[in-house]
């Protein structure tokens, strides 16, 4: 390879070309004043057939009982919980990008990051799905909260199922009203510009009053600032206690101190590959190819390679330690994740989570689209074998031959993942309809000219 | 935009008495070390030990911070790289260190022992990887490739103050990817070795990152000190307090880190209760240790978290400097929690256990002044360093 030289005494642009703000506004709030165009109502109805599968299989399950699904014993975790931390997992990038980068002032994260906070809140909404279909009695959530009542029953407090209902609902709040507050400034914006009398009311209503003053700016800031401190424990929090979920417990391959950083790592890299997939779409469809460049994409496959990277130490060290600790159960299921009956989706799961993803080494492939959405998309997969492999493996063989089983999907299981995925798609089709993909007002202050030059 | 970073009216090389401070640790250091070993060796062992973790948290975490800032491209540390260049030098010295501890593995390690070994199946299941040769060879090893990377990073660095060629960078971003997973592997394996096989029945997946935490903790904190006495006594040129904010930023994020693997180390093993997992904390809460183990909690994790918590804080230099000392304290202190409950059951002190940081620091010190003496202080050719030096937030 050749050493040619870079520049390194630049900085990139965040935005490529000098668009002016007036430009910037036109461009991001284009796809809100048109009718959707026919491609947008193919997608559309699609992701819709997608969702409506399965609404058909959730009813089903609704009205039948658990037993349409493949759980067993000793396999009572199937693809629900799979699912649940699959979403779940996805759900963290948005918050790492909009937080924990404007946190580290990475301004690249915004072209990205108001698409990637939707996407949390989107990807939340289906994990928290699963759990719920999962108790089997969906019209009882209210025993998930500890409540004063008659019986005097409380709940668990010392179960990790439990503190999952805490966090993942703290995570959800707090992540709608992050981006809700990123979207005030904007909606101001729509809400001036409009000339839609309906439109016009919905901005005003959602905008509070926002009239872009000095001082409305200044709480702003301030908000904003302690609510991306709230949110970045947060999202470490999430996974942490997703994980707590499997390592507490005295199953072999799920009670490993590892669990918790790992599946942080896990969680991000997937969640990256999610919203780079998506945003190769969108920055196509919207003419946002100036504002979502191409070093955005490049730097969200850096974040994948960093990320993928943990995943593979983790599973490395998880396979050391296994043999190192010299408990025979542990090395017997490490043995039987690589060579027993699930070995496909362990090497599923190592291939496209540790390997594909190191041809992001090479800069060409970092930067082309086709080999990006290829890798990001295998990622995806790779992450969802993972926590198949992680859940499956462990609880159908474990310490008695004797009560060994097996576990195999059913047409309800496969239905309610693609109905999750319909529903998250159709989600994010309304979002791109209904909202500004890119902030406004953080492109405003990134533009050529929006900083001060001199200080 | 290209005005030529100037060197005038800098200052280069440390005051003698400086010098002669670090001099004088240096053989005091050397002395207590011997006088240690010929009293007590076993005791010495230890010790050692933990001089040993300390010492290669230093200097391997400052040889990961060079190639953090090359893989990153970041350009607030490029006017302070070198600081972390000159601490790097030290791995070369690390068999120093090393070398009394392998006249003494059979004191600090029981899978050394014949006779435990022919007792006991679980140890002879782990022997294809604890045994003495095996475990000198993975020393070497290591020790060759951090040397190696030090020397490759550090020799394109240097050249460049004279070639200002931007190529050397490119270099160096591409030698940083190769030495990151080397080095998440090796000093994985450091943990392993030095301090988690001192209890060779206990293991911990998340062990290794553990010891990562401390390290990256370590090497920013050295760095901190040794660049607020340039900055202050006139070493690097004028930096702006937002240069030295991402020092405080990383110091807080990594306090947060250590704690919460600490934490998730502690709650997994503690919820599950297997009693071959829970006696590794059973015994760092007895006998005298759960004071150390509450110490610990205050010393590395609430001081520094309370100190470094506001932005102001993290750009006030003098708070900056003594957290740093500080958290090298702590991380002193986290090593002595990790190893020295297998030494003994009870807590002990001794005045040995100031015998490995006294020379380590000298040492640091001497290292430091025959680093500047032969190199600039300023990584005057690197093609970042304008950017470096006008850094904003």
């Amino acid at each position: 390879m050749s050493t040619a030289a870079l520049d390194y005494t630049r900085e990139l642009p965040v935005v490529e070309g000098s668009p002016t703000a007036a430009e910037v506004d036109a461009t991001i709030a284009a796809p809100l004043d048109q009718f959707p165009s026919r491609m947008w109502w193919i997608i559309f109805s699609i992701a819709l057939s997608f969702f409506s599968i399965g609404v058909f299989c959730i009813g089903m399950t609704l009205y039948k009982g658990l037993g349409l699904w493949g759980v067993n014993q000793p396999v009572s975790w199937g693809f629900d919980i799979v699912n649940f931390v699959f979403w779940v997992g996805i759900g963290h990038a948005g918050t790492l990008i909009s937080a924990i980068l404007f946190l580290l002032r990475q301004r690249w994260r915004t072209g990205i990051a108001r698409f990637a906070e939707a996407m949390t809140i989107f990807a939340v909404m289906c994990a928290g799905l699963f759990p719920l279909l999962h108790t089997g009695r969906e019209w009882l959530p209210m025993y998930l909260s500890p409540y004063p009542n008659q019986h005097g029953l409380w709940v668990n407090f010392t179960s990790p199922l439990l503190w999952d209902v805490f966090a993942v609902s703290t995570y959800f709040t707090v992540s709608l009203v992050f981006w809700y507050v990123g979207l005030i400034p904007d909606l101001a914006t729509l809400r001036d510009r409009t000339t839609n009398k309906i439109k016009k009311v919905i901005y005003s209503l959602f905008s509070l009053g926002w009239r872009h003053s000095n001082r409305h700016w200044q709480h702003y800031e301030r908000a904003y600032l302690i609510l991306a401190g709230f949110a970045t424990p947060l999202v470490l929090s999430v996974h942490t206690i997703v994980s707590f979920d499997f390592a507490v417990s005295v199953i072999p391959g799920w009670h490993t101190t590892i669990f918790p950083p790992y599946f942080v790592a896990g969680a991000v890299f997937s969640g990256f590959a999610m919203v780079q997939n998506v945003l190769i779409f969108v920055r196509q469809a919207f003419n946002l190819k100036h504002i979502i460049t191409l070093d955005h994409l490049e730097k969200m496959n850096k974040v994948m390679i960093l990320t993928g990277s943990m995943v593979g130490y983790a599973y490395a060290m998880e396979m050391f330690i296994a043999w190192y600790g010299g408990n025979q159960f542990e090395r017997f299921v490490f043995l039987n994740r690589a060579l027993g009956p699930y070995a496909w989706a362990y090497w599923t799961m190592v291939s496209c989570n540790v390997i594909f993803p190191q041809l992001f080494w090479f800069k060409k492939i970092r930067r082309s689209i086709p080999a990006m959405f290829i890798i990001g998309i295998t990622v995806n997969i790779g992450m969802w074998f993972e926590r198949f492999v992680i859940i499956v493996t462990s609880l159908s063989r474990d310490f008695l031959p004797s009560s060994w089983g097996h576990y195999t999907p059913t047409f309800y299981d496969v239905g309610i993942l693609l109905g999750s995925f319909g529903l998250f798609f159709t989600l994010i089709l309304i979002f791109v309809r209904v909202l500004p993909v890119v902030s406004i007002s953080e492109l405003k202050a990134v533009i050529e000219g929006g900083q001060p030059s001199k200080h | 935009m290209s005005t030529p970073v100037s060197l005038e009216g800098l200052k280069k090389e440390l005051p003698a008495k400086l010098r002669q401070v670090g001099w004088g640790l240096l053989v005091v250091g050397i002395a207590a070390i011997a006088l240690g070993y010929v009293i007590d060796p076993r005791r010495m062992a230890f010790d050692n030990a933990i001089g040993y973790l300390f010492f290669t948290s230093v200097a391997v975490g400052s040889v990961f911070l060079i190639a953090l800032e090359y893989i990153a491209g970041a350009v607030w540390s490029t006017p302070m790289r070198r600081v972390n260049e000159f601490l790097g030098s030290l791995v070369l010295l690390l068999p120093l260190i090393a070398l009394p501890l392998f006249f003494h593995l059979h004191d600090l390690f029981h899978w050394t022992h014949e006779e435990a070994l022919a007792a006991d199946k679980v140890l002879v299941a782990k022997s294809p990887y604890l045994n003495v040769s095996f475990f000198l060879i993975r020393f070497a090893v290591m020790y060759l490739l951090w040397s190696l990377f030090y020397v490759l990073f550090t020799r394109n660095s240097t050249k460049q103050d004279t070639t200002k060629d931007p190529r050397l960078t490119t270099i160096n971003v591409r030698l940083a990817a190769f030495f990151l997973p080397v080095f998440a592997i090796s000093l994985t394996l450091t943990a392993v070795d030095w301090a988690m096989s001192l209890e060779p029945h206990w293991a911990s997946t998340i062990f290794g990152v553990y010891y990562f935490a401390g390290t990256v903790l370590a090497s920013i904190s050295a760095a901190t000190v040794v660049i607020i006495y340039f900055h202050e006594n006139g070493y690097l040129p004028k930096l702006q307090r937002d240069s030295f904010y991402s020092l405080g930023a990383l110091l807080f994020a990594f306090i947060n880190f250590w704690a919460y693997i600490a934490f998730s180390q502690f709650l997994l093993i503690w919820y599950a209760n297997l009693p071959d997992e829970t006696i590794w904390f059973i015994t760092r809460w007895k006998n005298g240790w759960e004071v150390v183990s509450i110490l610990l909690i205050i010393v590395h994790f609430v001081v520094p978290y309370v100190a470094l918590l506001t932005q102001d804080s993290k750009m006030d230099l003098k708070r900056l400097k003594l957290v740093a000392i500080w958290i090298l304290i702590a991380h002193l202190l986290d090593l002595y929690w990790l190893v020295m409950p297998s030494y003994s059951e009870k807590v002990s002190l001794s005045w040995t256990d100031l015998a490995f940081p006294v020379f380590i620091v000298g040492l640091a010190i001497v290292v430091m002044a025959y680093k500047m003496k032969r190199n600039n202080v300023i990584a005057i050719g690197d093609p970042k360093l304008e950017r470096g030096l006008s850094f904003r937030l």
